[in-house]
């Protein structure tokens, strides 16, 4: 096809082509008939129903979809083995949160661990579920593998989760309740062997 | 001229004055090297050997920090060599650090972080246990130390040695085991103590006051002044989400050079308590207009009845050039000849001969040189003089504070009107007529004069409370109403008015417009 | 299977209509009138208003709130998806038929929102602007036979020899065609007004798009009917469809196949629907009615429902008979032989035909809908003004040669 219409813009060039219409393609209607044929086969299919219906629709509050593994859920505070926060409020997540949605006010524990979170807040109705936050942690403590939805909220303040609530949300994976990662280390569920 | 000394550092050609060494030298062309141990306002002891380069001629690396420059000297800063021993020196550091820079507060601004990432950045090799030291061990009233963090370049040792000239820090035991320590019997309590916390390259040093409180890379800086005593340090305000969280010095070789007193720095603490957020007439919250109009009411009955030498103003050294010389100049128009001149009292026992002055005002020059300029100033003192003899009827105050004793602060009540700008509730506020909200230090933007003449310059860093705002446009709206226009589109061009009519700004300037940065892109501190 | 029961609701409510008006002409309101304080019962305006009611209420209405159920099940089964099946009555989905009662309950019980800035008045009428013209027009559609009086259980074999007749028609006007479409035109008062008064560029824009797509498409409606004038000799409805008569070959579409198609086309531009949904675009640009909410918006579907039914309605009249079922005469079947009927058996039939015919139609448009996708702004107006009203133009030139050259023969 000729370009009716051609510039060079910087590196790019923008052509402008002219689709030529065919007779065929002017009349439509024979398009037409065309369309009305698949949607006519897949309608009188599905109302035949049983055998020949197509729908693969998902029933959903009896039946449910299986999120893949790495469906980014509600948050979860990963405890440690004596069940303290995991979490040493480093600030990475909040740092990273593209959503401004985690705010942390954090303390000193007074142990060996020197800080942790005396305010753990996420907002879930701000969050846009990227799953940077678990990525900028460095300690695991911050997951989002529930496989778990936000819940559904009357009120602002009731999607805002404190550290209770997302500690409590660890028992949500049972799979995988507690961090298996070294604190400081590379945590069990990465890739290990890939190191450069 | 003959101490210009010539030399070439990557081949570039530079001359510079002897005695400076190489490090500083090769900062001049901008050739990179990295170094912990080395400070400018400290000696050199060459105890990281961070800071190596190569010496045509020599058969070893040399410290850069420890070599002072010599005539046709040849440098290398990027050889193969010297790439090297950066990196394995940077290894060696790492070998017992703890890395644990989530919960490093220096972590942000951490020099051994940055240069990790720029001359290293390979993995740890390292595959038994670290070291362990003492992680939270007190140091002194206002320092802890991480022994673990800490990669032993002395430089809070000097710190100690040589700016606060209190030798109280040390190293113990030596190899892998070796520790800083407190000197035998002493605790890290000198009143410079914290800029140990500054000068240290890593998180092992952290300061009580600022520790946990925030990452560095949230906050933001607003270069500002100390307005703690007369010196007037140059200093940063950190602040994020309208709250300060800490003052760090800045650099100014003509002042405070690096460092800051511990009290200079935990003024930001009284910034925001006791504020006057509201106007108050006699004691009573009132509109804001009615309090303005109040005030200028006062004036006004006295200006009918022609009674201006019953009608005085107190300049204040605790504000700012432009509020004190607006207020002046009000005065000027009004025919007002009374001048007082106010400010914190002296504390003697605060002065030092390092940094600390005994008058802890930072614009006593200022204000005087604005009194002088209208007339006679005159002292605290002859003011309460003044008020007990009942020469005065009406008096236009700028806060906070001004050294009354009580029977002085008494006779204020008796005043026909008392107008007072303060950003702080204190015993003179409940004895004013009228009490106008001023912004403090941290809210404005003004200048300064330290005890030397220097003037520099405030900065706005986080929003005045409530319906508070700077003395000036408040002057400007109480002289609206008695009738006298000055208006000024902002404090620039107060401080341009006043550096050609008042003779000692003549050759101030206002500095330069540094809007609030974050941290995180205004590079590391280390 | 749903879907058969989707056609055999509107037999059966057809049906009874029919049964109902075939009784109340022929025996109630005949007999109410040999009172003497019944006089009223026969009387035109009477009759009238008790069709329109039963014609609106029983029919077009109902049907209309049926269609916004059908629309969303049928393109379910268009689209491999099942569809509404969770509102029920009692426990009884019935394939998910009390959908539309709950929609009607949404939209009842949705805050009534006007725009700060709009003009309430406008904003008020606009929707009904929309939906009076259709409920109008539905006046000269005829829905069955004349109904001879009083002689409900006897064979008829001319309707128009039986002495007193009810027609099946609410209005029998001789313009009858003319007035639909000068009545229809009306609708798009309601559209542009709706996207004016709502203080919204963007809806003013739809409002915009839909005037002068509704305007281009007027012309060739009207053009593409003539055809069918000149074949029938008259504009009035239901002297349209006794001139077809009951077998098919009469029927308009034979005579009349490019007109029918060229109609049909100009007449869902005309109800806004996909392909033609330029106006709307309910999900990508933003219509005329985007700040309408609650039962306005409600009122505003509810006449393209009913723009559909209407447009179904016409079609069949004009294209498909009306309400003539092949071989069925005023006496009875007279196909593979002769089968007398009563004349109430015959209205009976002849209605509940017409009806099937209406539900056939409004699926068809359905499947239509959601086939195919919708036109740029440039491609309707192309389609328009380039294609349509030629081949509209050729039809009618086509139709009135062949008219005068069997006219001479
Ligand atoms: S998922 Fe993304 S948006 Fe949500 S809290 Fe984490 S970082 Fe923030
Ligand atoms: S990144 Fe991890 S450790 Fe750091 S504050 Fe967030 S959850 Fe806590
Ligand atoms: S001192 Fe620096 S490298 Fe060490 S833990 Fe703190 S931030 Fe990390
Ligand atoms: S505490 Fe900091 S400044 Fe002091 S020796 Fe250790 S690393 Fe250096
Ligand atoms: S900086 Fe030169 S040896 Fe430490």
């Amino acid at each position: 096809m000729e370009p009716v219409f051609k510039k060079r813009v910087s590196k790019a060039t923008i052509l402008k082509l002219q689709r030529k219409n065919s007779f065929e393609q002017s009349m439509m209607l024979p398009a037409v008939v065309k369309g009305l044929g698949v949607t006519l086969r897949h309608f009188f299919n599905n109302v035949a129903g049983g055998e020949r219906s197509e729908a693969v629709t998902v029933q959903y509050p009896e039946e449910k979809f299986p999120y893949p593994p790495r469906y980014r859920g509600l948050h979860r505070l990963m405890h440690r083995e004596d069940g303290a926060v995991r979490c040493v409020a480093c600030m990475c997540c909040p740092t990273a949160c593209p959503a401004h949605c985690i705010t942390i006010i954090p303390e000193e524990t007074g142990n060996g661990n020197e800080k942790r979170p005396a305010v753990f807040e996420i907002d879930e109705l701000r969050c846009i579920v990227c799953g940077l936050c678990v990525e900028a942690c460095p300690c695991d403590a911050i997951r989002m593998d529930t496989g778990a939805h936000a819940h559904p909220s009357e009120n602002r303040a009731n999607a805002i989760l404190n550290k209770i609530d997302l500690l409590k949300n660890a028992t949500l994976n049972d799979k995988d309740p507690h961090s298996t990662a070294i604190q400081g280390g590379v945590p069990a569920w990465r890739d290990t062997n890939k190191t450069p | 001229m003959s101490d210009l000394i010539r030399l070439k550092i990557d081949g570039q050609e530079l001359t510079c004055e002897k005695g400076v060494n190489v490090l500083e030298a090769a900062k001049q062309i901008g050739a990179p090297i990295s170094y912990f141990c080395y400070h400018p306002g400290l000696s050199s002891p060459a105890v990281c050997r961070q800071c190596l380069v190569e010496v045509k001629g020599q058969p070893k690396l040399v410290p850069s920090c420890y070599t002072p420059v010599a005539e046709n000297m040849e440098v290398l800063t990027q050889s193969e060599k010297v790439l090297t021993a950066r990196q394995q020196m940077l290894e060696f550091t790492l070998a017992n650090h703890p890395v644990d820079c989530p919960i490093c507060d220096k972590a942000g601004e951490c020099t051994l972080q940055k240069m990790y990432s720029e001359w290293d950045g390979s993995h740890s090799r390292i595959d038994m246990d670290k070291k362990h030291k003492p992680k939270v061990k007190d140091l002194g009233p206002h320092i802890v130390l991480d022994a673990e963090r800490c990669i032993l370049c002395t430089r809070c040792i000097r710190v100690c040695n040589e700016v606060a000239k209190d030798p109280q820090l040390t190293m113990a035991w030596r190899g892998d085991r070796e520790q800083l320590t407190t000197s035998p019997g002493e605790q890290l309590d000198n009143p410079y103590s914290i800029n140990t916390v500054d000068v240290c390259p890593v998180g092992a040093l952290t300061s009580k006051d600022f520790r946990f409180s925030m990452r560095a890379w949230e906050l933001y800086t607003t270069p500002s002044v100390c307005t703690g005593c007369a010196t007037g340090c140059s200093d940063e305000i950190h602040h994020a989400k309208g709250e300060i969280h800490r003052l760090v010095p800045r650099e100014n070789p003509d002042v405070n050079k690096f460092w800051m007193c511990d009290e200079g720095r935990f003024t930001y603490k009284e910034v925001r308590v006791r504020r006057v957020a509201v106007s108050q007439l006699k004691g009573q919250v009132a509109s804001f207009k009615s309090a303005i109009s109040t005030a200028a009411k006062g004036l006004l009955s006295l200006i009918d009845a022609k009674q201006m030498q019953l009608a005085g103003i107190v300049l204040n050294a605790q504000a700012s050039n432009e509020d004190n010389y607006v207020l002046a100049k009000v005065a000027r128009a009004l025919g007002i000849e009374n001048v007082y001149l106010a400010g914190r009292p002296d504390q003697p026992d605060f002065a030092d001969d390092i940094l600390r002055k005994s008058d802890r005002n930072p614009n006593t020059f200022g204000a005087r040189a604005i009194g002088e300029w209208m007339g006679k100033p005159k002292t605290t003192a002859q003011l309460a003089d003044d008020l007990n003899r009942g020469a005065l009827k009406a008096l236009w105050m700028l806060g906070d504070h001004i050294a009354l004793d009580e029977r002085a602060v008494g006779a204020l009540d008796r005043l026909e009107v008392a107008i007072y700008q303060s950003p702080h509730e204190n015993f003179i506020s409940e004895h004013v007529s009228v009490l106008l909200p001023a912004s403090g230090w941290a809210e404005i933007d003004g200048t300064v004069t330290n005890f030397k003449g220097i003037t520099q310059r405030l900065r706005a860093s986080v929003e005045p409370p409530g319906e508070a705002r700077p003395h000036h446009e408040l002057i400007a709206m109480v002289a609206a109403e008695l009738g006298v226009a000055i208006e000024y589109p902002n404090t620039k061009s107060i401080f341009f008015e006043m550096s050609k009519t008042v003779p000692a700004f003549g050759h101030a300037s206002f500095g330069r417009e540094a809007p609030p940065i974050q941290l995180r892109f205004a590079g590391s501190r280390g | 299977m749903g879907i058969l029961y989707l056609f055999l609701v509107p037999a059966i409510a057809f049906s009874a209509l029919s049964a109902g008006l075939v009784f109340l002409f022929g025996i109630g309101l005949p007999w109410i009138a040999t009172h003497s304080w019944g006089t009223w019962a026969m009387s035109i305006w009477f009759t009238a208003l008790i069709k329109m009611a039963l014609l609106l209420l029983g029919i077009v209405l109902p049907i209309a709130s049926l269609l916004t159920w059908m629309e969303r099940k049928q393109s379910a089964k268009m689209q491999d998806r099942i569809g509404p099946n969770r509102a029920a009555i009692l426990g009884a989905t019935m394939w998910g038929i009390p959908h539309f009662i709950a929609d009607a309950v949404k939209m009842i019980m949705k805050e009534d929102f006007v725009p700060a800035k709009a003009n309430k008045f406008l904003f008020s009428i606009a929707p009904l602007l929309a939906v009076v013209p259709v409920l109008v027009t539905f006046a000269i559609i005829p829905f069955g036979s004349d109904a001879c009086t009083g002689q409900l259980f006897k064979v008829v074999t001319d309707t128009a020899a039986c002495g007193e007749t009810i027609p099946f028609q609410v209005a029998r006007l001789d313009v009858g065609l003319l007035f639909y479409f000068a009545i229809a035109s009306l609708a798009v008062y309601g559209t542009t007004l709706a996207g004016w008064a709502s203080y919204n560029k963007w809806s003013l824009l739809g409002g915009l798009r839909a005037s002068s797509q509704m305007m281009s498409y007027e012309v060739t409606m009207g053009l593409a009917i003539l055809g069918a004038f000149l074949v029938f000799g008259t504009l009035e409805p239901s002297a349209i469809v006794v001139a077809q008569g009951p077998n098919p070959i009469h029927w308009g579409i034979v005579s009349q196949p490019l007109g029918a198609i060229l109609f049909f086309t100009a007449a869902v531009a005309e109800t806004k629907r996909t392909p033609f949904d330029l106006p709307e675009g309910e999900s990508e640009v933003i219509g005329y009615f985007v700040e309408y909410s609650g039962m306005r918006f409600g009122v505003f579907f509810l006449a393209e429902f009913m723009e559909v039914i209407f447009l179904a309605a016409i079609m069949t009249t004009i294209f498909f008979g009306g309400w003539q079922v092949p071989g069925l005469y005023a006496d009875g079947f007279h196909i593979f032989g002769n089968y007398n009927m009563a004349h109430g058996l015959v209205l009976f039939l002849q209605t509940a035909f017409w009806g099937m015919k209406i539900m056939f139609f409004c699926w068809f448009q359905l499947m239509i809908r959601w086939t195919l996708p919708r036109f740029r702004p440039d491609q309707l107006m192309r389609l328009g003004w380039k294609q349509l009203l030629p081949a509209s133009l050729f039809n009618i030139v086509l139709t009135a040669a062949v008219v005068l050259w069997l006219e001479s023969k």
